[in-house]
């Protein structure tokens, strides 16, 4: 045999390996092993965001940011109640419009199913 | 899983199941195992692993490849590419262990080579059993992984001009002894 010729048939003796008895056994091994290190996966990645959470919390309850939020909603509810006062007659003009209240919750209803498209194909995206 | 899922797998081109495994399909990855499973323990256990070992090699080949699946581009056949990862996963496990490392590599001729019977066709586990070791590990990783010499050279850590001396003897002897399932196989050709 020519060297180029021994060494095709050396390949083609390789390519040609005995199907083993227990090949349905050792997949299953390794789909187990797949199955393991996916689940030890998922449960890492549940500790790191517990612990994050955790760290999280903590910093916001240490920074006190709970009495400045207080005392930033007091000063917003002031804002908004100013607010609202200047909106109210045209408030007042909307609700006795020719659709009233109905109109607003028709708005209302259209931006929900916007918002709910809109979360779909983000999901579909993803 | 289902019988009808499994179904709708071995239907499935390597490729297609490849990019399934690539988007996290573990089922898909193993119909992969289920269809190269044996070519993989068989070239782990020909570069002279014993069968144990080589299936535990073989394991973590497949885990590697399932790891790595999205660097496979379908470009070769599935078969080949897992054969070089199983067979760098067992050289870097030599590198650590030292006792397969001496195995696989000692440069010594078998007590009992294969006997040669004139006009009988002799399979190649059992030509290859009539290689030294280290004559058998360098033919098994460039025609059974399909490495290069000089990839081989790098796998084993050896001169490449020792794994070339390696191969070469190796091939002298085997086709000394695989003769005969060479004229059959040209035979075979020149009916078909």
């Amino acid at each position: 045999m020519a060297e180029m010729e021994v060494e095709r048939t050396i390949e083609r003796l390789f390519a040609r390996a005995p199907e083993l008895g227990d090949a349905d056994v050792f997949a299953e091994r390794v789909q187990r092993r797949l199955d393991r290190g996916w689940a030890a996966r998922r449960a890492l990645i549940g500790v790191a965001g517990l612990v994050g959470g955790v760290i999280g919390a903590s910093q916001l309850i240490m920074s006190n940011l709970f009495s400045r939020a207080e005392a930033a909603s007091s000063e917003s509810a002031r804002v908004l109640t100013s607010g609202v006062r200047q909106l109210a007659p045209q408030a007042e003009w909307l609700l006795n419009g020719p659709a009233g209240i109905e109109a607003i919750w028709l708005a209302a209803g259209l931006a929900v199913v916007a918002m709910g498209l809109v979360l779909t194909r983000i999901i579909e995206e993803i | 899983m289902s019988r009808s899922e499994r179904h709708r797998l071995s239907s499935l081109h390597d490729v297609e199941l490849a990019s399934l495994a690539a988007s996290g399909d573990r089922q898909a990855f193993g119909e992969l195992v289920r269809r190269h499973g044996s070519a993989v323990r068989a070239l782990l256990r020909r570069m002279g692993v014993n069968a144990a070992e080589a299936d535990d090699l073989a394991q973590d080949a497949f885990i590697a490849a399932f790891e790595s699946i999205a660097d496979f581009r379908g470009e070769g056949a599935f078969g080949a590419w897992v054969k070089k990862i199983a067979a760098r996963v067992c050289m870097r496990r030599a590198q650590k262990d030292k006792r397969l490392r001496a195995r696989l590599e000692a440069n010594e001729t078998p007590e009992t080579p294969a006997v040669v019977d004139p006009g009988r066709r002799m399979d190649l586990d059992e030509a290859l059993r009539g290689l030294a070791d280290a004559e058998r590990l360098c033919v098994s990783l460039c025609y059974g992984a399909g490495l290069s010499h000089a990839e081989a050279a790098e796998a084993l850590n050896l001169p490449l001009g020792t794994v070339k001396s390696h191969v070469k003897r190796g091939l002298d002897k085997l086709k000394a002894r695989l003769a005969p399932e060479g004229e059959a196989m040209e035979g075979q050709r020149g009916n078909g």
